[in-house]
């Protein structure tokens, strides 16, 4: 195998698959990342056996061949070589691979390309084209309430199926984490209309998430009961499924709450974040009280003392108090895109819905605290 | 349908020897308990002194010589019965004993499987009697001759029974066992002479002890466990509702690796039971690590009817009407002693350091410096077997010394031991009385000398304190006044009676963390409701209706749980501060610790650590320099929080050493 290939496209291409490869290791050649010069382009590949990505690039100088180095290695001598360098890489036939550029020469270890398993995708049915707008929007407004607890795998990503929207079926993605719940509606692609509710892990939606920023045009996706791929024009990820059942949701999404309250979005946001500045604990409980045109926010700390703070807010409802944890509070507030957002409360002990005036396929519920 | 099969097995009535043995069989199961039976029947004939003889680990002989009450001729072929007593009688029920045995097994079943021999003469009679049984063969009862009292000797123990005599185990454990059984029985009754010869071997010794109440008591326990214990246990004095609880609890920084010297007696009988073992637990709990055991011997006395003791053919178990109340009980005794020890540690940290001291090698003196002075170790095996000095010489007792726990009839009304809302300090400590002032002022010179040092001499390590204007206030505090730090880790400082060692970090770590828990009970816990309640299936039923059975006390601690149909129950909210956390898995640990210890330990102990981390995160490094006033605010605040002589972990935040003990290691005393 030999190559010469420029320094900023390999670097590119090795930051979106290195971050796939776990920094600890039981076997070896999970470390590795696969390079397979053929046909005027190099692709490179790295997997944690759950999830693989691959990625091509344009190299020249091609002799054809194949073999596997240490990724985050590589990576760290690609990203301190100076910019515009043009990298030559040559394998002997000890099975080291060379690497120079301008005066620099290293030689890696190699495990051979035999070794490197391969995520055979199987037959992948569902094949649908998402604006890659539409999946970030899909992933940035639930992503945060993914469940980071184990024990409770199949809450461990985002839930993208097709349901029944209020005009019709939908493309839906939902996560939650038992305490709060964020789902996002988007039409159905064509040639999505009859695949089947998958769980996508949380660590895939990490790496597509980063994929996506430079990435413009529709999203390849295709899918089955146990994996999912997408394509990026010259990137793609395939990675398998959570094997379990999300809960039945929908249940937990309070249909009758009829107290409503909107207020300025970022004002609340602000507001939530200052009086919590005072609270010491993990907990961090933050006191709503609703009255007529009104909300005080309060937070009271044993150590040091309390703070409020009283907004303006649209309320008409009788008067209520009610606690959140600030934290989920602001990490809904956060995804809400317009000036305005609006609670549909019912009780201190029931569910609150939230919706974001600008973006209603959104919805946000979240489950209060006793303080 | 089978045929009947020809070798159908028919049921016959089993032979008077043979159901004998199998009775013996639930009652003896080693030599130890059967000398537990012999030594509660030498109690319970009001015997002042009790005399025990091995031989081959009882196995060979178990003696048993009392000067008790004695057995008349008719007595004693009676005492041989089976289901024949003098300690109770058809009129009583068994709802009051009050006497160690009741069940008239304890001789018969012996005789059953050894050869056993009776002698005993009542005091004032003229001639004794005797009496022997082999392997069930009741012989003729012959005139004897013997002081007053009773002599039991059991010799070829279950030789009718060759399979059990297999199952023994070796001499020298068999020995252990009978003499910690006897150890156990001798710590309940201080007004009762104990001797255990191992052969000719004294391997335990008792004197009786004439003081009354506590006094006697505290001296027992030296004699038992020794004077390590008793110098580094608090007195636990309780009452609630006429059940009463006495004894002693180790210090937290006084702890062991495993559980066995934990002593729990029930109106004067040694009980094994899992409400001692969970109330402990829940006690010291955050004093100690999860794999250390405090030593404690506690003796709680209740009315006959409200404990049945008719539960194990040994009698090792009882049950208690109202168990909660008494775990109850002892949980809140335990915690208010150790609130109300204050920042005390176990002086024998001060003895280790000593010795440390002593043995550092390359001090020339290390030698003679040691053999003058024995290691702690060493001194505590040596106390452990030997009798007690006399109480006088040791720590002051509380004034509110209750009744002997022998005595449990006479009433006494409670006053508690020590003032249970805050930490309390020894009032006229003998260091005190010594003019510790002028000894703190001149005496030592300590302050001038640290106070003069060459600037140059002052490692970049160590800085040395020039004592304030109120500095001979400041000596009087019980930890002292700040002299220098080393290491930039230790706080030296200067007590009217000595020298104080302070690690920073552990004491700074437990000052955060008594804080934040004291905000959390004060807070309360904050809940996070469950979009998504979580039904948590447990195996047995038992885990369910615990845990139902504790919702009240989980709810204050965060977690919510209800019954969910059969053997499951769904939580609906969880403690916030936990976040996103496996609840399943807490909830099947809670369950199996209520069944176990009916304790509910796993929840507090997350909590726990959530704060035992911040305040981890939140405390004063070691590495940090700090300046004379505020290592003085250290010491202040560990003189008033509670619980700060010991980091999370048992282990002690500050050494004391005492003028003596710096005087030993120089040999001026």
């Amino acid at each position: 195998m030999k190559l010469t290939i420029e320094r900023s496209s390999l670097l590119k291409s090795l930051g979106h698959v290195h971050s796939v490869v776990e920094r600890r290791n039981t076997i070896p050649i999970l470390s590795n990342v696969l390079l397979d010069a053929a046909d005027g382009r190099l692709s490179l590949t790295a997997t944690d056996l759950d999830l693989a990505i691959v990625e091509a690039t344009e190299a020249h100088g091609i002799e054809p061949g194949a073999t596997t180095v240490p990724a985050h290695t590589l990576y760290d001598i690609v990203r301190k070589l100076p910019d515009g360098a043009e990298v030559s890489l040559s394998l002997d036939d000890n099975q080291r691979l060379t690497i120079e550029a301008g005066r620099s020469s290293f030689k890696l270890a190699c495990l051979p390309r035999d070794d490197f398993p391969s995520m055979t995708d199987g037959d992948l049915p569902h094949n649908f084209a998402l604006p890659a707008v539409e999946l970030k929007r899909l992933i940035d407004k639930t992503r945060f309430a993914i469940s980071t607890e184990e024990t409770r795998y199949y809450l461990n990503g985002i839930y993208l199926h097709v349901a029944q929207g209020a005009d019709g079926p939908v493309l839906r993605a939902v996560a939650t984490d038992g305490h709060r719940l964020a789902q996002a509606d988007t039409v159905v692609p064509e040639g999505a209309a009859e695949m089947p509710g998958v769980i996508v892990p949380r660590k895939t939606v990490g790496e597509i998430r980063k994929l996506i920023d430079e990435f413009e045009g529709d999203v390849e996706v295709a899918l089955s009961d146990t994996k999912i791929r997408f394509g990026f024009g010259q990137a793609v990820v395939t990675s398998k499924l959570i094997d379990g059942t999300f809960p039945d949701y929908s249940r937990v999404i309070p249909k009758g709450n009829e107290k409503e309250l909107s207020l300025d979005c970022r004002a609340f946001a602000n507001a939530v974040d200052r009086v919590s500045t005072i609270s010491t604990d993990k907990s961090r409980a933050v006191k709503l009280s609703l009255g007529d045109d009104s909300i005080t926010l309060s937070v009271t700390s044993p150590e040091n003392g309390t703070a409020t703070e009283e907004l303006a807010a649209a309320y008409q409802a009788e008067a209520m108090d009610i606690g959140f944890n600030s934290r989920y509070l602001l990490d809904i507030l956060g995804q809400v895109e317009g000036d305005t957002v609006a609670a549909r409360l019912a009780s201190p002990d029931a569910p609150t819905v939230v919706t974001d005036e600008a973006d209603q396929a959104a919805l946000y519920v979240l489950m209060p605290m006793r303080v | 349908m089978d045929a009947p099969s020809p070798s159908r097995p028919t049921i016959r009535r089993l032979g008077r020897t043979t159901v004998d043995r199998i009775a013996a069989g639930e009652v003896v199961e080693r030599p130890a308990n059967a000398l537990k039976e012999l030594v509660e029947n030498a109690l319970d004939a009001g015997a002042a002194h009790i005399d025990v003889t091995l031989e081959a680990g009882g196995k060979r002989l178990l003696a048993v010589e009392d000067d008790g009450c004695g057995m008349d001729a008719e007595a004693l072929a009676l005492a041989v019965e089976r289901h024949a007593t003098s300690k109770i009688d058809d009129d009583h029920d068994l709802t009051d004993i009050r006497t160690l045995g009741f069940r008239g097994e304890a001789l018969p079943s012996i005789g059953a499987v050894a050869r056993l021999a009776l002698t005993s003469r009542v005091p004032g009679s003229d001639c004794a009697f005797a009496l022997t049984v082999e392997g069930g063969a009741v012989g003729a009862v012959k005139p004897a001759a013997r002081a007053a009292g009773t002599r039991v000797e059991v010799r070829d123990l279950f030789f009718a029974t060759p399979a059990r005599l297999k199952f023994l185990r070796t001499d020298r454990a068999e020995t252990q066992a009978c003499v910690d059984g006897v150890k156990r029985l001798a710590m309940a009754h201080p007004g009762v002479a104990f001797t255990v010869r191992d052969g000719a071997r004294l391997v335990f010794q008792a004197a009786r002890r004439l003081e009354t109440g506590e006094a006697a008591l505290r001296a027992r326990l030296a004699a038992v466990l020794g004077r390590q214990f008793t110098d580094n246990a608090l007195d636990i004095v309780a009452e609630r509702d006429g059940v009463r609880l006495g004894g002693l609890a180790g210090l937290p920084t006084y702890h062991r690796g495993n559980a066995q010297q934990q002593y729990l007696f029930v109106n004067g009988r040694p009980v094994k039971d899992r409400l001692l073992t969970g109330a402990v637990r829940a006690a010291y709990q955050d004093f100690l690590a999860r794999d250390r055991h405090p030593v404690l011997a506690l003796f709680l006395d209740l009315p006959a009817g409200e404990v049945d003791v008719n539960v194990h053919p040994a009698k090792a178990e009882v049950r208690f009407r109202d168990a909660g109340r008494v775990r109850g009980l002892i949980v809140s005794a335990l915690r208010h002693a150790l609130t109300a020890a204050g920042h005390r540690a176990a002086d024998d940290t001060a003895d280790r350091a000593v010795a440390a001291f002593a043995r550092t090698p390359g001090a020339g003196s290390g030698a003679w410096t040691a053999a003058a002075r024995p290691s702690a170790a060493q001194m505590g095996a040596a106390h452990a077997f030997q009798a007690p000095l006399p109480a006088a010489g040791q720590a002051p007792l509380p004034a509110a010394a209750g009744p002997g726990l022998g005595e449990a009839g006479a009433p006494t009304p409670y006053q508690p031991a020590h003032d249970l809302g805050g930490p309390s300090w020894p009032v006229g400590d003998p260091g005190a009385d010594r003019g510790g002032e002028a000894a703190g002022a001149e005496g030592l010179g300590g302050a001038g000398a640290y106070g003069s040092l060459d600037p140059g001499l002052d490692a970049p390590s160590a800085r040395a304190e020039a004592p304030g204007a109120d500095d001979a206030a400041l000596v009087r505090h019980p930890l002292g006044a700040a002299r220098a730090q080393i290491h930039e880790t230790y706080i030296v400082a200067q007590s009217g009676e000595g020298l104080v060692l302070v690690d920073q970090h552990a004491a700074h770590e437990r000052l955060v963390y008594e804080r934040m828990k004291r905000a959390l009970a004060e807070g309360g816990v904050a809940r996070q409701m469950l979009l998504l309640p979580e039904v948590v299936e447990l195996d047995d039923g038992a885990g369910v209706a615990a845990l139902v059975d504790r919702a009240a006390e989980l709810a204050g601690f965060g977690l919510v749980v209800e019954p969910f149909g059969d053997g499951a129950v769904v939580v609906r909210e969880v403690p916030a501060l936990l976040g996103d956390t496996d609840v399943a898995g807490l909830v099947r640990t809670l369950a199996d610790e209520l069944v176990d210890l009916d304790e509910a330990l796993a929840l507090k102990d997350r909590l726990f650590h959530v704060c035992a981390t911040m305040a981890c995160h939140g405390s004063v490094r070691a590495g940090r320099r700090l300046t004379v006033a505020e290592m003085n605010a250290l010491l202040r605040e560990m003189e008033a929080t509670p619980h700060s002589g010991q980091c999370n972990h048992g282990r002690p935040t500050y050494v004391s050493l005492d003028l003596d003990q710096i005087e030993r290691l120089f040999s001026r005393r």
